[in-house]
């Protein structure tokens, strides 16, 4: 009967063990997926980009055309922007090589004086446009660079979600620990949480509003909510084309000082 | 009525008319006012800069073909009060097959890989601009150019064909005082002095350019191509040097005494063959450009009134420091050939420049308030000239459409006849507001 006993004990303890890797494992998978849906979607997409920077009563706003070209699903990708608004930036032209192994690779063209510049792209945490949103919010941070766990199952605003959290592998100064609640039916993110060292809440990513786009689920609109700051932007996406068989061409320096007008218009 | 107001009616109707539907307009209004802070400048205002501008900009593109205007109008009231409008830039831009690009008009042109240092980059500048606050982009003048670029499986060939040759924008005695080895009338009667208008207008600088022929145009090129990551390019110059940095014997003067030659600022020919380097290892930008400028007009070095030729290189390194804050060195060495004709013939008791002449800069930007305040200062020294020029402002978006910027220019030199220690009584502080449309 100890015998018995003893072996139900082991026979429990390995269940445990085994569905505890494979929480891990699947929590991996799921952000993994969530990282593909959010950052990967199509081959290609080009869209057009709102930004409400909003701190206290006082309303800032960016309008720009943007292009993606994923080179291997999960890994390299480039990106191109061609700013309308405000005036004092309308027609530059700003690219992107992101490579999840290295540093970004990052170039402007001012048109007003004719002048590419790159530009030395190391902090990955820097705003975007002096938004809430970094760097690595627009191009994604690799799921393998951080330890996911599996806390539990829940509903957000009656979506059934995931709730992962987050732990960089490494130190690093973008996040302490965080929090997602990934949509099962679309993997897509629907609400991040951002703490900082002392576990206090930072930053709020939220996808106000999803829907679906040539067949893929798409949050066109999404906001980060900056704790700390007390400041907020809502960035709008709007027609959206996915798959329109861009071209690795379209972004070098000679489109970055000539915008291909059949997207940029 | 005369012509600017018909040209303000014409686009007032143009904007008005439905073609507005497909031609976009946006542009800025500026106004932007500058006073000299040293008293002994010889310049005859005080204001380095007294000026309402507006800057109207036109596009209007389809899939293939495409317009750009950029047109500025300017009420300057440092001097007597005057209107005055430039067209900046006016191109249309279009595609042949697919491998030719080509631009064509009045235009703004840049290339290079310097911050603020041009070794291969031959197109006109205006540092009469850049010496007292306005905008960056009025650093470039523009030009009058020609530009196809070819994109083949080697690299991109750039070649740009000015019809006219284009000078740099100097100082001319007005508002900023400047250097001049002439006395009156073109003769070499006084001593060389820092000269501005405020001492008599035979002073006020406007050299000749070379005649408007054919053989007198200019022609830069540009061969590009990636090597390992790093960008790399050939450069070519074919034309003259920017500044008016030769004379010639134009006439003798007879009065007061015995008869004195009489000289004229020239812009010698020039040939420039270059080559740059740029990549962005150690978590930063690098860049490397060295240039050989072949004086035509002076090939040993031994004609007294033709600059030298000259060998020149940098070396430059960006990085982002702190958060917000970048920060960049460079460092460029000129040498000057047949140094030892070039020293023998100086006048005496003028400073003559070191056979090898060292510069040394360095930018650093920082943003603050969600990148809405730009700090941002830019330093030049020359030990070997003993000379220094300061560029410093802060910058401030109020709000998407007004900027508020305050700066100032500082120049220092021990010697009056350096690059920077000409400059040296035109130090100045100015204040600027923009409302961007």
């Amino acid at each position: 009967m100890k015998n018995l006993n003893t072996l139900l004990m082991a026979a429990l303890l390995g269940l445990a063990l085994f569905a505890g890797a494979a929480s891990a494992q699947t929590a991996e998978e799921i952000m993994k997926q969530s990282h593909l849906a959010y950052y990967y979607a199509g081959d290609d997409g080009v869209a057009e980009v709102g930004m409400r920077l909003i701190k206290g009563d006082k309303e800032r706003n960016r309008e720009f055309t943007m292009l993606r070209l994923d080179n291997a699903e999960g890994g390299a990708q480039k990106y191109y922007t061609y700013f309308k608004k405000p005036s004092d930036v309308s027609r530059l032209t700003f690219m992107v090589h992101k490579n999840p192994e290295d540093n970004d690779k990052r170039w402007i063209y001012i048109p007003a004086v004719d002048l590419v510049k790159p530009i030395s792209a190391d902090d990955k945490n820097s705003s975007f446009v002096g938004s809430d949103f970094t760097y690595e919010d627009v191009s994604g941070r690799h799921w393998s660079e951080d330890t996911h766990t599996l806390k539990e199952d829940a509903t957000l605003d009656s979506s059934a979600v995931w709730v992962i959290e987050s732990i960089p592998k490494e130190k690093y100064k973008g996040f302490a620990r965080k929090v997602s609640y990934v949509d099962k039916a679309s993997s897509l993110p629907l609400k991040e949480e951002y703490f900082d060292k002392k576990d206090k809440m930072v930053r709020i990513f939220t996808a106000e509003r999803t829907e679906e786009v040539d067949g893929i689920m798409t949050v066109t609109l999404r906001s980060m909510e900056n704790l700390k700051k007390k400041t907020k932007t809502f960035v709008d996406f709007s027609r959206i084309k996915y798959n329109q068989g861009l071209t690795d061409d379209l972004f070098t320096e000679r489109y970055l000082k000539n915008p291909p007008r059949q997207f940029v218009k | 009525m005369n012509k600017l107001t018909y040209i303000m009616l014409g686009l007032l109707l143009l904007a008005a008319a439905p073609l507005s539907a497909q031609v976009s307009f946006d542009g800025f209004l500026q106004g932007l006012y500058g006073g000299r802070l040293d008293q002994n400048n010889p310049t005859e205002t005080e204001y380095t800069a007294s000026e309402t501008r507006m800057q109207l900009r036109a596009e209007h593109f389809g899939e293939s073909a495409e317009f750009f205007g950029r047109l500025d109008f300017v009420y300057d009231g440092a001097l007597d009060s005057e209107y005055d409008w430039e067209l900046r830039e006016g191109y249309m831009k279009f595609r042949l097959g697919n491998n030719f690009d080509l631009k064509i008009g009045r235009q703004i042109l840049t290339w290079g890989t310097g911050d603020l240092i041009f070794i291969n980059d031959m197109f006109a500048k205006d540092y009469r601009s850049f010496f007292v606050g306005r905008d960056d982009q009025y650093l470039k003048a523009p030009q009058n150019a020609l530009r196809v670029e070819w994109y083949n499986s080697l690299g991109n060939l750039s070649v740009v064909w000015s019809p006219r040759f284009e000078p740099n924008r100097l100082p001319d005695g007005r508002r900023l005082s400047y250097y001049t080895p002439f006395g009156p009338f073109g003769t070499m009667l006084n001593e060389p002095m820092i000269v501005g208008t405020g001492t008599g207008h035979s002073y006020y600088f406007d050299p000749p350019t070379p005649e408007s022929k054919f053989k007198n145009s200019e022609i830069a090129l540009r061969f590009n191509r990636s090597i390992a990551g790093y960008n790399t390019s050939l450069y070519f110059y074919h034309g003259f040097y920017k500044n008016p940095m030769g004379a010639e014997q134009v006439g003798v003067m007879v009065w007061p005494a015995q008869p004195s030659p009489v000289y004229s600022p020239v812009y010698p020919r020039l040939n420039v063959y270059g080559a740059s380097l740029r990549g962005m290892p150690f978590g930063g930008v690098l860049w490397l450009e060295g240039g050989y400028l072949d004086s035509r007009d002076d090939p040993d070095g031994d004609n007294p009134m033709m600059p030298n030729s000259s060998v020149t290189g940098m070396i430059g390194f960006e990085r982002q420091i702190a958060t917000n804050l970048t920060a960049n060195v460079q460092w460029q060495a000129d040498y000057m050939m047949d140094y030892g004709l070039f020293s023998a013939r100086q006048q005496p008791g003028v400073f003559i420049r070191d056979e090898v002449r060292h510069l040394v800069t360095s930018r650093i930007t920082k943003l603050l308030l969600d990148e809405n305040l730009n700090l941002s200062g830019f330093v030049f020294y020359s030990p070997t000239d003993e000379d220094s020029y300061i560029r410093y402002s802060a910058s401030y978006k109020y709000t998407d459409e007004i900027t508020l910027t305050a700066g100032g220019n500082v120049f220092t030199g021990k010697h009056p006849n350096t690059e920077f220690g000409q400059f040296r009584h035109n130090d100045n502080v100015y204040a600027k507001m923009t409302y961007g449309f």
